[in-house]
């Protein structure tokens, strides 16, 4: 009996003492979508790659991870092609805030790609 | 009796020297790359790749398949397709202009650490009678955007099997596995390769700061490899 209650702790162990270590970003379906809107570019596999980015930020959230580099900026990027500035600029930002070593590019990007067309 | 000595030490000696200088040599990676430990780049700015191949599609794919393995290596990647897109609007289309640019540069423009170069070598397939590969190659470089020295280069290749199982001896199974085999030859994404390849290299490139092992990783051992199966 003592010896199973042994076997059952070292399994325990074995089982769970690798699996500690939390991957340090989700990307989920990420080059796999682009290749595809790469290959075909049409609305269709667009919409399917700005899934994947809402996506990765859902999950990221979900699993406490932070939100991969350049994930904020480029789902901000696509909705400023959309002429949705307000949004763009909202993820843009925490872009900068999650990653702070992005703000000077952010700063010349928005200068360049929106402050420019002003409108 | 001396005689018999001697040869055997010549025997010794040649055997000594033959594997000794087959064997990969494992280099640390703080001796491998020692600059990456005293600079300390956070974030790279990766530059649209170099084709080398004949394949016209190849930089575009390959691009899609580069951020998320070096993020994991703990580096900021800045969003590779809207940079793609800036340099375009400044007129660069091709980073072969920007190979000669001064890596100090992208600090000014971007706040960039470092600038990764990255060539592809080799995108293709290949069949022959009974099987099938696809093979994708890349060589990247960092350079830093402080001193505009390199501080990491790696080459790497994977080759893919994709011969098709067995089915079947004789004259007609073998037909149909040339058959499957160009099937399946034709229909493998690139991507999943050209992701095996990047891990493969960057499994060399120290760990950055947003990885648990950053600084810790000094004494790792790398072997410079340049082709697995």
């Amino acid at each position: 009996m003592k010896k199973t209650g042994l076997l059952m702790l070292l399994l325990f162990i074995f089982l769970f003492g690798c699996a500690t270590q939390k991957p340090l970003y989700y990307w989920g379906d990420y080059s796999s979508s682009l290749y595809k809107y790469k290959k075909v570019p049409n609305e269709e596999n667009l919409k399917t790659h700005k899934v994947v980015l809402v996506n990765i930020i859902e999950e990221s959230n979900k699993m406490n991870l932070k939100v991969p580099p350049g994930v904020y900026c480029e789902y901000g990027y696509l909705l400023l092609k959309d002429g949705k500035k307000e949004e763009a600029m909202y993820y843009f930002d925490l872009e900068e805030k999650n990653y702070p070593e992005s703000r000077q590019f952010l700063e010349r990007f928005k200068a360049k790609f929106i402050e420019k067309k002003g409108n | 009796m001396m005689k018999r000595i001697l040869s055997l030490l010549f025997i010794w000696a040649f055997f000594v020297l033959t594997f000794s200088a087959c064997a990969p040599k494992p280099l640390k990676k703080y001796e491998a790359f020692p600059k990456m430990y005293n600079e300390r780049p956070l974030s790279i700015l990766v530059l649209p790749p170099i084709n080398e191949t004949t394949a016209a599609d190849a930089k575009e794919y390959y691009s899609t398949t580069i951020a998320e393995p070096l993020s994991l290596s703990g580096y900021y990647v800045y969003p590779i397709e809207v940079i793609s897109d800036i340099l375009k609007n400044e007129g660069i289309y091709d980073t072969e202009t920007l190979v000669t640019t001064d890596p100090r540069r992208f600090k000014e423009y971007f706040g960039a650490d470092g600038v990764m170069y990255i060539w592809i070598k080799k995108w293709n397939t290949a069949y022959y009678v009974v099987g099938g590969n696809v093979t994708v190659g890349v060589l990247c470089l960092l350079k830093s955007t402080t001193s505009g020295e390199p501080l990491w280069k790696y080459e790497g290749t994977i080759v893919q099997d994709t011969t098709a199982g067995g089915s079947g001896g004789g004259l007609i199974g073998l037909v149909v596995k040339v058959v499957a085999t160009a099937v399946q030859t034709a229909a493998t994404d690139y991507v999943p390769i050209a992701k095996r390849t990047n891990y493969m290299v960057l499994q060399t490139i120290p760990s950055g700061k947003y990885h648990p092992r950053f600084d810790k990783d000094r004494d790792d051992e790398v072997v410079i490899i340049k082709t697995t199966k």
